[in-house]
């Protein structure tokens, strides 16, 4: 190995960039300028992690204000509009904004690392993507800066015609729009990516029955992504028809169907749920087995019932439409279908049970998480069986019992397990270790605040109270569960302060952590913390599921093989590294313009926009997909970059 | 070690709080939300429609929890049993690294179908049951059709045609006879609303362009809340109705009576009374619009509100509120059959001083819950279309230049005129 080293050491500086090309190679590793044109999946996770956990602080503090002005009956702390704007916002923010940016922070940072690749497929995609969620979320808010604007008012699933100018004639309807469009675009570009990469950047031996169920999980979430949000994409179209161009698609004196829009939205919709909770699903499944010692229990039962689900949410829409006159036969069909979905589901929690059965269960905050987690997934999941009777959903459509429900999902579910993946990799990609007291205290507070605030709203959705509602009578009898719930909301909040502020504080002062911090089964743990640039010195080898557990256990093997393979990759001149680039993010900002310009219907900017968008694309593909290599010493030092161009 | 051990010990006193809390709490606080017995209660219900709904949520209810407390108990022994209690525990040789048992795992998957079975089969039955009135009491149904407005209901009675004027319409309050399916039709004049009286049926949208319907059934005479149940603007959750049903016999006099054209008080002997003149002028934003005395016995309440006082009102005063109402343009929205009000695009007035309620059954239908309303109708209904004016129709205000200006203004007079000619209106 080490003659293969010097024989390719030149010494010109490292990083050096291909003299030849006549663009602009961004080569810093540090600084503003590093960040901006970055193509590396961790940083780019970290960006998508960061943009996210803002908004989830924004998202809760909107929550805050709804709790407290629904705390007393007849409360005057919002106006009707501020309240209907902080529910709009609040949906809008934590689904589009904070949980799914939050998803793919984990399939950044963890999938590639999990498959032992050295990055995603397409890295300036990756960086497109990352920018233009940027671009969608700052469309999405920039009501609340504009003089004369609002935030969008609409609900975040914006039935037409309430969406039409005739209902909502100022421009917050376009922001809401134009950004969900955005975002839909950064989605799928990002998805795309995510499905090459895993089909083709594995380590050799990592079959697709090895890969760790976070990383099928990542799949079938890219999957839902790519073939749910063209339906939304459409229905988005028409809005903004209906409102810039005087078309009639949801236009009712003109003939249009309202309904047209909720069966496109929710055909979306629903996946979209999915699309939430099975990245999650895999945390969990990646978490249980490291802190119980233990395999996955039926494994392949479990990525079948994720595909499964995947499948199943595509025929369940209209279980969202329970009470718009469907008839019998469809009422019938889509509640059995709903119910059906409850079997991959419970499969899935059986063989969590089944993991910790007989392990040695460390209790670590990541594992309180995750089985916090299971207990409230489990009661989101029976209240969702309660809404696939129809009949019974008819009560409970649009009532705080729905309330109820989807955040037992959402929190209890998608969140506690973005919580608990955090813990679980932070060590990992910070490198430092979180205090684990701090830890579980943060999370016996969430725990607690959780279910203070969200299981009495069940008795206020079967008492009749119905949602996005800003204000209420007292002689209903909903003023002591409201008032418990606002309560319980501040409990939530002060255990989401505590827990972010130990991140913050660990991420700067913590105690280092040990490499394989938790002793861990997947390959991210075979890395050092923080991993370098290049992730694997020499790309593994995979023998068995849990492949750097087997790693573990067959040192000798593994070592050997590691040599061959590193001399193989300098044969093909070092580790091959992507260039950095400025294009995507001019790409992305194009597309900010345009979007803005679109907004209000100014042909001009928009034109502008678009004209430094394709620019933006035009000279991305023209610098072409080069890149340079790293050569290492013995030690893993960096040696020296080759200069060659690819 | 010592944070762990200080961990332990906040969970012990922790449990300790919980418990007393706990204790103080059933004592002593009120726990109305857990007996879920409210004016809209989906579970203390009075008809079929809904007694059949929440039956159903009684079988999900039932299956689920049964399936709750086996996988729960599993999940909490699991957990208990198999926890590392130490640092040499949890470093011990791991156990067998198997893969999972396909035995369990199929059983597993059968018992959940065979549960989901248990809540498919009523589902289905309930589903049919809702859907519309059933085949044998069919030419026992009285039909009636709901049509949502930004931000009130408007009830039809087909069967019934007042002469010259085509079918009674009534508005926010619906009376219905007890003891009969009703079949309401669901219309919408503009965006989606949702049509939901938890204590007689389950909720079904009114979607423009979309002929929606459903039934129920009040099985005694009573008085029930409704309130629209799908977001359809600013003042979404001020959107709400009665059902009042009524005996046979009492739902045919109040039939006679809305048949009538609108009421012409006539010159009483009394002298007139100036009770009118002193209302609360400020209501802060938002406050009650109701009474505890109206809650005792809503129905009653309802039954008294028939009534005219004869004796009580202002004959000339009446007279000036009826010019005032045609001057202040009042009547290009509101009909007053009989009087000078032909408008369509806001409820109708005909009987307004027989109802309960007003501004959509938001405020409770007293001489100052009127005056508030009439005064400051957008603190009272955010964005309502008195208030803002609807199409080229202006309101109380205009848009001038992109500017509001004042449009309808009303002082104290007028408004006391108003309430005056409008509570008459029995």
């Amino acid at each position: 190995m080490d003659a293969t080293v010097k024989s390719n050491f030149t010494a010109k500086e490292p990083h050096a960039p291909a003299k030849s090309s006549v663009f602009w190679r961004p080569t810093a590793k540090t600084g503003l300028i590093s960040w901006l044109t970055t193509v590396d999946h961790k940083k780019i996770g970290f960006l998508y992690g960061l943009a996210a956990l803002m908004f989830f602080l924004v998202g809760g503090f909107e929550a805050l204000l709804i709790r407290l002005q629904l705390m007393v009956p007849n409360n005057t702390l919002l106006t009707a509009q501020q309240y209907n704007v902080m529910f709009t916002m609040h949906g809008t923010t934590m689904i589009f904004l904070a949980v799914m940016p939050l998803g793919a922070c984990f399939f950044n940072i963890i999938m590639p690392l999990q498959i032992g690749a050295r990055d995603v497929a397409f890295p300036r995609l990756n960086a497109f993507s990352l920018w233009t969620f940027v671009a969608g979320a700052i469309i999405i808010n920039i009501g609340w800066f504009l003089p004369g604007e609002t935030a969008p008012d609409a609900g975040w699933f914006g039935y037409a015609p309430l969406t039409s100018k005739a209902f909502n004639p100022g421009h917050a309807t376009d922001f809401w729009v134009l950004g969900l469009q955005l975002l839909g675009v950064a989605s799928i570009a990002a998805a795309l990516n995510f499905i090459v990469t895993i089909i083709n950047l594995r380590a050799p031996g990592m079959t697709m029955m090895r890969l760790p169920v976070f990383t099928w999980m990542t799949l079938v979430t890219s999957f839902l992504i790519i073939l749910s949000f063209p339906a939304i994409t459409i229905a988005l179209v028409e809005v903004m028809m209906d409102r810039q161009f005087g078309t009639n698609f949801f236009e009712v004196s003109n003939g249009g169907m309202p309904i047209l829009w909720q069966h496109l939205f929710w055909i979306f919709g629903h996946p979209e749920v999915y699309i939430l909770i099975l990245p999650a699903m895999g945390i969990i499944s990646e978490i249980l087995p490291t802190f119980s010692r233990k395999p996955l229990f039926g494994y392949p039962i479990v990525v079948f019932s994720g595909a499964a689900i995947g499948f199943l949410g595509f025929t369940v829409w209209s279980h969202h439409m329970f009470t718009t006159g469907m008839g019998t036969v469809a009422t019938a069909a889509f509640s059995l279908a709903t119910m059906a979905i409850a079997v991959p589901t419970g499969v899935k929690i059986f063989n969590w049970i089944g993991t910790l059965w007989g392990g040695h269960l460390k209790m670590r905050t990541p594992m309180m998480f995750a089985l916090g987690f299971i207990w409230m997934f489990m009661i989101g999941g029976f209240s969702g069986v309660m809404h696939a009777a129809a009949p019974a959903d008819a009560q409970q459509q649009d009532s705080y019992f729905v309330i109820a429900h989807f955040h037992y999902v959402l929190i209890g579910g998608s969140l506690f397990a973005l919580l608990a993946g955090i813990h679980y990799w932070f060590p990992l990609v910070v490198g430092r270790q979180v205090s684990d007291f701090w830890g579980k205290l943060s999370f016996w507070v969430v725990f607690v605040g959780f279910n203070v605030t969200f299981f009495p709203m069940h008795f206020l959705g079967l008492n009749g109270m119905p949602r996005r509602t800003f204000t209420y009578d007292g002689n209903m009898g909903w003023n002591t569960a409201n008032f418990i719930a606002t309560c319980g909301a501040l409990i939530l909040a002060s255990g989401i302060a505590i827990y972010f502020s130990v991140m913050i504080y660990t991420f700067f002062k913590g105690q280092k952590a040990n490499r394989d911090h938790w002793d861990g089964r997947t390959l991210e743990w075979s890395l050092p913390n923080p991993p370098p640039e290049y992730n694997f010195r020499v790309i593994p080898t995979v023998h068995a599921r849990d492949a750097f557990w087997y790693e573990k256990h067959h040192r000798d093997e593994i070592e050997r093989e590691n040599a061959e393979h590193a001399k193989e990759d300098e044969a093909h001149g070092g580790i091959h590294m992507p260039f950095q680039s400025i294009y995507p993010l001019v790409a992305s900002s194009g597309v900010l313009i345009g979007a803005f310009g679109a907004c209000y219907h100014t042909l001009i900017v928009a034109l502008i926009g678009g004209s430094v968008m394709l620019s933006g694309i035009y000279l991305w593909a023209m610098e072409g997909a080069d890149g340079y290599h790293i050569h290492l010493d013995a030690e893993g030092n960096v040696i020296e970059d080759h200069d060659a161009k690819h | 070690m010592r944070l762990n051990s200080l961990l332990t010990t906040t969970a012990r006193w922790g449990r300790v709080a919980l418990a007393l809390g706990g204790t103080a709490f059933l004592t002593g606080c009120d726990l109305n939300f857990w007996r879920m017995d409210g004016h809209q209660s989906t579970i203390s219900v009075a008809g079929p429609v809904a007694v059949a709904q929440r039956n159903l949520f009684y079988v999900t209810c039932w299956v689920t929890f049964v399936i709750f407390v086996i996988v729960g108990s599993v999940l909490a022994y699991a957990t208990i049993k198999f926890r590392a209690r130490s640092e040499s525990e949890e470093l011990a040789k791991p156990v067998e690294q198997g893969h999972g048992n396909p035995l369990i795992e199929v059983g597993l998957i059968g018992a959940s179908v065979l549960a989901l079975v248990i809540i498919a089969i009523p589902t289905l039955s309930a589903i049919t049951y809702t859907h519309d009135v059933p085949e044998a009491e069919k030419s026992n149904a009285y039909e009636v059709t709901a049509t949502g407005y930004q931000w009130w209901f408007h009830f039809e009675y087909p069967s019934e045609q007042v002469p010259n004027s085509g079918p009674l319409v009534v508005a926010n309050e619906l009376v219905v006879p007890a003891g009969r399916p009703i079949h309401v039709n669901l219309r919408s004049s503009d965006v989606i609303h949702s049509f939901w009286i938890p204590k007689l049926a389950g909720k079904v949208d009114m979607i423009p362009n979309r002929g929606n319907y459903l039934w129920f059934q009040a099985d005694e005479p009573g008085y029930y809340w409704g309130q629209c149940a799908e977001y359809c603007g600013d003042s979404h959750a001020v959107m709400r109705f009665r059902v009042i049903a009524l005996g046979p016999k009492e739902f045919n006099e109040w039939l006679n009576r809305q048949m009538a054209s609108a009421r012409v008080v006539a010159p009483g002997a009394d002298q007139p009374k100036a009770h009118f003149a002193s209302y609360r002028t400020e209501f802060k934003r938002n406050e009650k619009g109701w009474s505890d005395k109206f809650e005792l016995n809503p129905l009653d309440s309802w039954r008294v509100h028939q009534e005219a006082d004869v004796k009580a009102e202002d004959v000339a005063l009446i007279q000036k509120g009826r010019e005032t109402f045609q001057a202040k343009t009042c009547i290009v929205c509101h009909t007053v059959r009989g009087h000078e009000g032909i408008g369509v695009n806001g409820p109708n007035l005909t009987h307004v001083g027989a109802r309960t309620t007003i501004a959509g059954g938001l405020l409770e239908n007293n001489p100052e819950q009127l005056a508030r309303w009439l005064r400051h109708p957008d603190e009272v209904k955010p964005g309502n279309k008195m208030y803002h004016g609807i199409g080229a129709m202006a309101g109380y205000v205009k848009i001038e230049n992109g500017k509001e200006v004042k449009n309808i203004v009303l002082d104290e007079a007028d408004i006391s005129a108003l309430v005056a000619y409008l509570s008459s209106l029995k």
